[in-house]
């Protein structure tokens, strides 16, 4: 057996029920190389590389490593055999520090931590050019912070086969840069390492070969040098597709929904968003690029009326929503798709019926006592005929669907509504590249009849194609609205991290405000007096924090003073003891 | 690993069943070992039991009658829970609800029995045990939507002091106490059947009580009432995604009070049948339809078809055991508790494998070369069976040999 390879995976099938995610897969990992796995969502690339780290068991096949059969039955044994794996969504112990954390897990038996282990965990550090506060508790981390914690633990435990998954999903482009420079300091000291992801231009730039798959089955793995982006897709589609994204132009109208000086709490109760004004026109796609959890949710869910709005207004057509009910907003014409991370979890009810679903919002309007189902499984018939939807009937729960049809039942009902606004959260989510495009097509469609649309995406490369214009939020602050085609990933990217503030640029003209503003005078004060008496109580606050520094300031010379006083009598004492 | 489980996408209904009856065949099973050990023929045990003692019986009838007043409280209880199920909230207080219904309706017995018409009292019985065990209920949900309480806890908690409130009313003389028999020394609780007894219609030598035929209709209400009803949509969509709901504009937190008024107030309800059959309080009124219900609910999923049909079994093997406790004088009455907690296990496991089913692992054959170009056909050769079938503690004392020599490595 050759001793070229430090993981080989040999005709590994895996099914969860009926469906396939794995069938006779093969994966070789050479010594010291970085290697891409590359495959559309649902290709079944995590749970290849799950199988890999000990997290499910193959139904069939055989893993090698350093050319030894092994049987993975736990993370325990991966981690034995020196196979360690950085998840998509960090698993760390919130409330420890960064050492902590790495070392959680490695102190058998002992019942004290020990005192060194900042000393040793630097070192490591020091070894791989991490940058990191090994003090820091987690929970005041940054995504991109938590994932370098990620992946020097896995070194700490010896790891020498390193699976990182989807590791720039979360990233900006700045700090992506960095995570594969330390990619490649780690393959130099000889680790073997396997990067999931699907964006094309991060696999040519970093890996050394490619594996690919295709719905769950084994496609062909190339050298990244003798490949290219067009050849890359067609394996990973199966067919010849165009990567790009059409950009109609469109009629753009008055500001349909424009957003004044918003302030809204996040669940823990700080600012999520914090003093916000921006507007949307109808015929417009307005996207909001930003780091993950950094107001997005928050702002979707206060224009739906889901979220209490502590200071602002949000005026749609000159009138101000805020306060109104979430029913009451619905028939203004401002319809909500958020997309959250299990897919399921906003808009649409997973164990009920694509019919049963269609009439969540309108299951009120019939008269009587009882629900109109056949109104229901109409619509359903109509959503499933107009956007392809594949499904066995209106019937199939919508939990049964997968994720593409899922989103295309949610956004077909939306849509259904005929809005005039469509706030939508990562609708392509866990979608297929051809089910995306479809559902890119259905947005445009909306915005050239003179739908306004607020889009909260992901990836900046779609973002710059699909969008008109694009807002950057970080830190539930905005960093300004740029035009997408005057603009680039770079620039987005510093905005991201707070680094590039457009806002500040003119600050005699206010930022994000419509010329042609819908909004009324009476509106406009009330807005303009809430932002004083902020602005006052921010002030009090921090005057009574000065004041209250300053009384400790005193107390603490009073008892300088009073300690000194007492060393000069003791002094003197002594002094006359003498 | 020679076997591993795999998600069932469907089973068909046959299999089920087939499953179900596998389930309850194998709890009866260990019950008869019990039995037998105990001296006692587990044939004639069950028999009894599952005839109810009917058989050869001249007064089967009665026994019929008896049956049904130990089903009625516990069918109209398990539908009632099931409402508060299907929303995802935990209802456990059952007994609670119960006995507040119980007492509730005694007081209008003892009240107003001497002197309104008796058709009259029993609709104010019904009334006053509705809106106590009701109002005992939903305060729980309000806590639940106003502060985010536990309702679980809560409706736990409030089932120890509706029980010890009925036997403080049991154990405390007093002239306010009207609950109690005056012409007895002892405290011992006074019967109203004179004023309060819900009628039964004769047929033949049989009464059919009314109850059972008002339970009946609820069932049926209640069916509808979940499936088809605004209503029941409603309640369908709080419980899988409360945040779908709001989003639809539903007015969340008056769905979860409303429901649980409802599910409470029909445990009131079953609560004014039993009192008005019985005609006397008892602190062992509710039978453990509250404990019970919620086994049964679920044992039926939640449907209110399969929540009758449970319900008819359950209350055969429990009024079933009473009676052949009587004739079998070995067997505790209780053993019908354990007999059910038994099937209850063994119907789980059959739940487990209507989901599940387990699949032997196979393995590839590990030559890398070979395995690129004829896969598919290597993964459907049965490989080497003397090495597939070598027993898993083998595999893994040999895995561990491996482990060691790497790590010596």
């Amino acid at each position: 057996m050759s001793q070229e390879y430090a993981v080989e995976m040999h005709g590994i099938s895996k099914a969860f029920g009926n469906k396939i995610a794995n069938s006779q897969v093969e994966l070789t990992l050479k010594r010291g190389e970085i290697l891409s796995l590359l495959g559309e969502n649902g290709s079944g690339k995590t749970t290849l590389v799950n199988m890999l780290a000990g997290i499910y068991a193959p139904d069939a096949g055989t893993i090698l490593i350093d050319g030894k059969e092994v049987e993975i039955r736990s993370p325990e044994d991966a981690k034995r055999l020196g196979v360690g794996m950085v998840h998509q969504h960090s698993k760390l112990v919130e409330a420890f520090d960064a050492a902590d954390n790495i070392t959680i897990g490695t102190e058998k038996g002992a019942l004290f931590l020990k005192k060194d282990r900042y000393k040793e965990i630097q070192e490591i550090a020091d070894r791989f050019g991490f940058r990191i506060d090994l003090r820091k508790k987690v929970h005041n981390m940054s995504v991109s912070e938590k994932q370098t914690l990620e992946i020097m633990k896995v070194l700490y435990y010896g790891a020498k086969i390193i699976i990182l998954d989807e590791p720039t999903a979360v990233l900006t482009v700045q700090e992506i840069a960095k995570l594969f420079d330390v990619l490649r300091r780690m393959r130099e000291e000889g680790h073997s390492i396997i990067i999931i992801t699907h964006k094309l231009n991060e696999v040519m730039e970093i890996s050394d070969r490619v594996a690919i798959l295709r719905k769950g089955e084994y496609i062909t793995t190339v050298n990244t040098a003798e490949t290219n982006e067009q050849e890359l897709t067609e394996w990973m589609v199966g067919s010849k597709i165009d990567l790009n994204i059409a950009h109609p132009v469109s009629e753009k109208t008055e500001p349909l929904l424009e957003i004044r000086d918003l302030t809204v709490l996040s669940d823990e109760g700080n600012a999520a968003i914090d003093g916000l004004n921006f507007y949307i026109r109808g015929g417009e796609i307005l996207g909001v690029a930003g780091i993950a959890g950094c107001g997005q949710r928050e702002l979707c869910e206060a224009i739906a009326g889901l979220r209490p709005v502590q200071s602002g207004a949000i005026v749609h057509k000159g009138e101000n929503i805020v306060g109104k009910t979430p029913k009451q907003i619905l028939e203004k014409g401002i319809a909500m798709s958020f997309i959250p991370e299990d897919r399921l979890g906003m808009g649409l009810v997973p164990s009920m019926s694509i019919a049963e679903n269609m009439i969540l919002k309108t299951y009120k309007d019939t008269p009587g006592l009882f629900v109109d189902m056949k109104k229901g499984t109409q619509e359903a018939e109509e959503v499933i005929e107009k956007l392809g939807v594949v499904t066995q009937g209106t019937f199939e729960p919508v939990r049964r669907l997968s994720g593409g049809n899922v989103q295309k039942v949610l956004l077909g009902r939306e849509i259904k509504g005929e809005p005039n606004v469509i706030v939508t959260a990562y609708p392509v989510r866990g979608l297929d590249i051809n089910s995306s495009y479809q559902i890119y097509d259905i947005l445009n469609q909306q915005k050239m009849k003179g739908v306004g649309i607020l889009f909260v995406g992901e990836d900046l490369d779609i973002m710059l194609e699909l969008c008109d214009k694009i807002m950057v939020l970080c830190h539930s602050k905005v960093m300004g609205v740029v035009n997408a085609n005057h603009t680039t990933k770079e620039e987005l990217g510093l905005m991201m991290t707070g680094s590039l503030d457009l806002t500040e640029k003119d600050a005699s003209k206010p930022y994000g405000i419509a010329r042609d503003t819908q909004i009324d005078e009476a509106t406009l004060e009330a807005v303009e007096a809430a932002k004083d008496v902020r602005e006052a109580e921010a002030a009090l606050a921090e005057a009574e924090e000065q004041v209250a520094a300053a009384r400790e300031a005193a107390e603490a010379a009073r008892e300088a003073a009073k300690a000194a006083a007492e060393a000069a009598r003791s002094a003197e004492n002594a002094k006359g003891g003498e | 690993m020679p076997f591993h489980v795999i998600k069932r996408d469907s089973c068909p209904l046959s299999k089920k069943i087939l499953y179900y009856v596998i389930a309850i065949v194998i709890a009866l099973l260990i019950g008869a070992a019990i039995l037998a050990a105990i001296g006692v023929n587990p044939l004639s045990y069950y028999f009894n039991m599952a005839t109810m003692g009917m058989v050869g019986n001249r007064i089967a009838y009665k026994a019929f009658e008896n049956y049904l007043k130990v089903f009625v409280p516990l069918v109209l209880t398990s539908v009632a829970l099931s409402f508060a199920f299907k929303m995802r909230f935990w209802n456990i207080g059952g007994e609670g609800q119960f006995i507040m219904g119980s007492l509730a309706a005694a007081f209008v017995a003892f009240k107003f029995g001497p002197v309104l018409p008796q058709p009259l009292t029993l609709l104010l019985m019904c009334v006053g045990a509705v809106v106590v065990a009701g109002v005992y209920g939903c305060f729980v949900a309000a806590l639940k939507v106003k502060f985010g309480t536990n309702e679980t806890l809560l409706t736990l908690m409030l089932n120890y002091i509706a029980l010890y409130i009925i036997i403080y009313f049991a154990n405390t003389a007093g002239d306010w106490n009207i609950f109690l028999n005056p012409n007895s020394a002892r405290t011992t609780f006074g019967s109203f059947a004179e004023y309060a007894s819900w009628p039964g219609i004769p047929i033949g030598r049989f009464t059919l009580n009314i109850c059972v035929i008002f339970t009946i209709i609820i069932c049926i209400i209640a069916h509808i009432y979940l499936k088809r009803t605004k209503h029941g949509y409603e309640i369908a969509v709080v419980g899988d995604s409360p945040n779908s709901a709001r989003y639809a504009g539903m007015n969340v937190g008056k769905i979860i009070v409303r429901t649980v008024f409802l599910s409470a107030a029909l445990i009131g309800l079953a609560a004014a049948f039993k009192v008005g059959t019985a005609g006397i309080l008892s602190t062992a009124i509710t039978g453990n339809v509250g404990w019970t219900g919620v086994i049964v609910a679920w044992l039926a999923k939640l449907s209110t078809g399969g929540i009758f049909i449970v319900s008819a079994l359950i209350s055969i093997l429990n009024y079933g055991s009473t009676v052949a406790a009587s004739t079998f004088g070995a067997v505790d009455a209780n053993f019908a508790n354990m007999l059910q907690g038994m099937i209850l296990f063994a119907v789980l496991v059959a739940d487990f494998f209507c989901r599940f089913r387990l699949v032997r692992t196979e393995k590839a054959v590990p030559a890398a070369a070979a395995v690129k170009a004829d896969a598919p056909e290597a993964a459907e050769i049965p490989a080497a069976p003397a090495e597939a079938e070598i027993p898993a503690d083998a595999a893994e004392a040999a895995a561990q040999a491996g482990e060691e020599v790497s790590n010596e490595q």
